[in-house]
């Protein structure tokens, strides 16, 4: 059996321990949060960068497939083995190498979840700025990968950001070291290319990030609405009196409903939508953005603006708005998120559009945003065993997603293009776009091994087959 | 000579006669490490760049895109140059929503320009590079260049949205968008950002805006020595104060800011704090760092509006204006871990002494960023030695160091980069897929790409 002697070669690697091949532990590994798509052949769990470099060799001499996964959050498939092969797990590497708080910097293994970064930090009044909702089980590796985003990248911007340099192991088995420990380092910038290539050009093994000192002061609003059109016209406001919120977020009332009956947060159930504002800072211009901002909300009609009176409070808020996939996942069977951007000032006509799309496929969708950088993410409700309602939810979807990119905004905000948007890459790039991304791409990865059938759309020149799109699952 | 006048014939059918200039002055002011092209061209847009650079890649002619020339002088001497590119013409804006904070605009718009454009709803590019106003946006992108405004707000790698660049095969690629956050594809505009000019052309950039600050104060403390301004940087570091700016000059460059000849009385190093916000963000500054400088023994003075924004002109152009004075002033630029900063400027101004060469130095101390610029240099080869000895302290303290600018002579004798590491070939490799015939500035990157 092709699977049992390949496990036997990995485990004169990493030991047998490090190693699943069985089908029933195979099965964990076929899906991520996107959809459950296909089984690799193998999944292993190396410890060091000299055994991912060995295992890649490995893949080199029998021509195989390699997959990189982090804990398997991602939305837009990244991280699941479309064409078998080798699945290569982190959660053997995530050890916290250096802190080094003085340089406002630590090296981590590609494992180390995300939260616990800052976790490791936080008593010396630091964190690690991106935090996606997912931040409890992803890892600092996958957040490399899809240059991960979250509530706070308003004001602190997205991974590539927050990464000073690279250790990877390129498809050859060479191990390669980008940017450095400080900033600036000439030549090509390297880390930016790697950070948010979905684990197509190289598999990377140590990450040097920057560390973030804690604000003084932090201050949460929750601005109530009853009308969805004043909450996203609160948006544009804010920014144009010279604000820039750490985190601008807003919710429908559909969502927030089911969001309250799973974690009775203390949103209100009666309204229409919400905006979740948080400022930061010195405590003396928190208090002042906090009063200009609670004055913007009810120029635009707010029915209520709360502010969080405590750590508790403010948690509590928190926590509904990050487990908000998950308490819309216990209302319907399933639910299919899209990662579009817009300029935020197109909000309110964005919020209209999606309405009259809802009724055109009659379709029951949440709207949960990164209202303030203009990153929706509408969530479409469907049950996967209709493929009738399937249908339509892709036909909503593609809409929804061209009316981004007419509005002048891109495909993806934060999830990435993975499996999922490799069809609506030639939305936004044309193929003298994609050809130059190809031929990168080339320069790493030219027998298309790792991570296939990811972010291009199929080219010419990578050699990849189409991916036979398998289960239920929507893409 | 046949084939240079038929390409000159090619270009101006191209370009109109008018945008096609051969005259020996004009081209001899673009000159690079005394190398001098035949040819200018002005492009009037992207499609004309394009144009240029695929007749270039045809008749393997080498070009180097330039605008107001305040960065020329960074890099290694170019193998060959035949045509400066200028991007003059090039200063349209494409798109600009204030109210969504980004702005999409041609390369040769000039960064005072931009920033006057912007100012009428209160925003700004946080950004003082080198050349200051003068500086145009594609050179400040194709050479990242960030002044002390990175302590509050990073530098351009930061504020990129999307490029459009020319590429060698006569193509406008694009890479980004126009919205804040993308990640749709390969960040490919990471890589032009610090390529000067070897890999395409920018033709058009989108970037991010930030609201100003309602008001902004310089506080000057006086250091004393180069622990007692440690010291100071860890404080404030520490403290939640959050600067705009931080940078500790060393008593030249405190003697030439203010005005002074270097080599006046002045041998206190200064450590200068921008602080930004409302009025009540900025008294509890001015308190906070009163308190910190009592302990170091010495008030903090303060210093507002335009003298401020010309004090601060002064220190992120100090190379700049200093070259117009000492034509042959060598400008060193340390990039090192934050903690180093001190002990890097102490041990640079040692050699600095003992080799008896005067030495202005600026260091941001709370970004890792040292520039050191010897005035007077007499001989080329004890600039040489000089210039080694410093490199290896950047380098024990886990840091790097490029020469910015020096005599065309020195960069023969000493790596005006340093050495690669071991991500080299991946990128010779980029520079092939980019440019296949090493056309576009040939040589000028590090290892000589």
């Amino acid at each position: 059996m092709k699977s049992k002697g390949l496990a036997r070669e990995l485990a004169s690697i990493v030991g047998e321990d490090g190693v699943l091949w069985h089908q029933e532990d195979l099965m964990l590994y076929e899906y991520d949060a996107l959809s459950s798509l296909r089984q690799p052949d193998v999944v292993v769990f190396p410890r060091t960068t000299e055994h991912v470099a060995r295992i890649v060799k490995l893949a080199l001499q029998r021509d195989l497939r390699i997959v990189a996964r982090g804990a398997g959050t991602g939305l837009s498939g990244g991280s699941v083995a479309t064409e078998g092969g080798i699945l290569l797990g982190f959660s053997r590497m995530k050890e916290i190498l250096e802190i080094d708080l003085e340089n406002q910097r630590a090296r981590v293994q590609p494992g180390v979840v995300n939260l616990d970064l800052t976790l490791a930090v936080a008593d010396d009044g630091y964190y690690f700025a991106p935090d996606p909702s997912s931040q409890k089980a992803c890892t600092i590796g996958g957040n490399v990968a899809e240059n991960s985003g979250g509530p706070h990248t308003l004001a602190y911007g997205v991974t590539t950001n927050h990464v000073l340099g690279l250790e990877v192991v390129l498809p050859d088995g060479k191990v390669m070291h980008t940017g450095a420990a400080h900033w600036d380092r000439p030549g090509y910038d390297l880390t930016g290319v790697f950070v948010g290539s979905e684990g197509t050009l190289g598999i990377v093994t140590a990450v040097t990030v920057r560390l973030s000192r804690k604000p003084e002061a932090v201050k949460t609003l929750l601005a109530i609405y009853d009308r969805v059109a004043d909450a996203t016209r609160t948006v544009a406001s804010i920014t144009a009196r010279g604000i820039t919120p750490a985190a601008l977020e807003m919710m429908d009332g559909f969502t927030l409903r089911a969001v309250e009956e799973a974690t009775h947060a203390g949103y209100p159930k009666d309204c229409a939508a919400v905006l979740l504002i948080e400022v930061e800072g010195l405590q003396e211009a928190v208090e002042e953005h906090a009063d200009e901002i609670e004055s913007v909300c009810r120029e635009n009609q707010a029915r209520e603006v709360r502010r969080a009176r405590s750590a508790e409070e403010r948690d509590l808020l928190w926590k509904g708005r990050k487990n908000a996939f998950g308490a819309l996942g216990r209302i319907s069977p399933s639910y299919y998120v899209q990662d579009g951007v817009i300029p935020r000032t197109r909000l309110p006509e964005m919020l209209e559009f999606i309405g009259s799309i809802e009724s055109k496929y009659d379709l029951h969708i949440g709207n949960i945003f990164h209202a303030g950088d203009g990153n929706l993410h509408p969530l479409i409700m469907y049950d996967s065993r209709d493929a009738d309602q399937s249908g339509r939810v892709l036909k909503a979807a593609r809409e929804i997603i061209g009316r981004c990119v007419e509005m002048g905004g891109s495909i993806t905000g934060e999830h990435g293009v993975g499996l999922e948007k490799v069809d609506f890459m030639p939305l936004i790039f044309t193929d003298d776009d994609l050809d130059l991304m190809r031929r990168i791409k080339n320069l790493f990865n030219p027998h298309g091994r790792l991570n296939p059938g990811k972010l291009l759309p199929t080219g010419k020149m990578c050699g990849e087959l189409r991916v036979e799109r398998a289960t239920g699952g929507i893409v | 000579m046949v084939a240079l006048e038929s390409v000159h014939a090619e270009l101006a059918s191209l370009l109109g006669g008018s945008r096609v200039v051969t005259d020996t002055a004009a081209c001899t002011a673009l000159a690079v490490d005394g190398k001098t092209p035949s040819t200018i061209v002005y492009p009037p847009t992207a499609e004309h760049v394009a144009r240029v650079l695929r007749c270039a890649m045809d008749h393997d002619l080498a070009v180097i895109p330039c605008r107001n020339g305040t960065k020329l002088a960074i890099g290694n001497p170019p193998r060959r140059y035949d045509i400066a590119l200028s991007l003059k013409e090039l200063n349209q804006v494409w798109h600009y929503e204030p109210a969504d904070l980004t702005i999409s605009l041609e390369p040769g718009m000039k960064f005072g320009d931009l920033q006057q454009f912007v100012e009428r709803h209160g925003l700004w590019l946080p950004l003082d590079p080198r050349g200051g106003a003068k500086a145009s946006i594609g050179g400040i992108i194709a050479a990242n260049a960030a002044g002390p405004l990175r302590q509050g707000f990073g530098g351009p790698r930061d504020m990129v949205l999307g490029l459009k660049i020319a590429t060698t095969d006569g193509k406008i690629v694009k890479t980004g968008g126009r919205v804040v956050k993308n990640v749709a594809g390969y960040d490919l505009g990471k890589l032009l950002i610090g390529s000067y000019g070897t890999l395409g052309v920018i033709v058009e950039a989108s970037l991010k805006l930030y609201p100003k600050p309602a008001e902004r104060f310089t506080f000057t403390l006086r250091a004393g020595t180069l622990f007692a301004a440690r010291d100071l940087r860890r404080s404030i570091l520490r403290s939640p104060l959050d600067p705009l700016r931080l940078v500790l000059l060393n008593g030249t460059a405190a003697a030439l800011v203010g005005g002074m000849e270097p080599g006046s009385d002045q041998k206190v190093a200064e450590l200068w704090v921008e602080v930004g916000g409302a009025a009540r963000v900025i008294e509890r500054c001015e308190r906070e760092l009163g308190q910190l400088a009592r302990g170091a023994g010495a008030a903090p003075v303060r210093m507002g509006g335009a003298e401020a924004d010309t004090a601060w002109g002064g220190i992120s152009n100090l190379p700049g204006w200093l070259q117009e004075k000492y034509p042959n002033v060598t400008v060193l630029k340390a990039s090192l871990p934050i903690a180093a900063s001190e002990e890097f400027l102490g041990r640079a101004q040692q050699e600095a002494d003992a080799g008896g060469i005067p030495a202005a130095a600026f260091a941001q101390v709370g970004v890792g960023i040292i520039h050191i610029c010897l005035l007077e240099v007499k001989l080329i080869e004890r600039l040489g030695i000089l210039v080694t000895r410093i490199r290896e302290a950047a380098g024990d303290l886990g840091g790097l160091l490029v020469i910015e600018q020096c005599p065309t002579e020195l960069k023969g004798a000493v790596e005006v980069w340093g050495a690669p590491g071991d991500d080299f070939e991946a990128m010779r490799n980029m520079k092939s897929a980019w440019d296949p015939k090493g056309i576009l500035a040939p040589g000028r990157l590090v290892g000589g790409i």
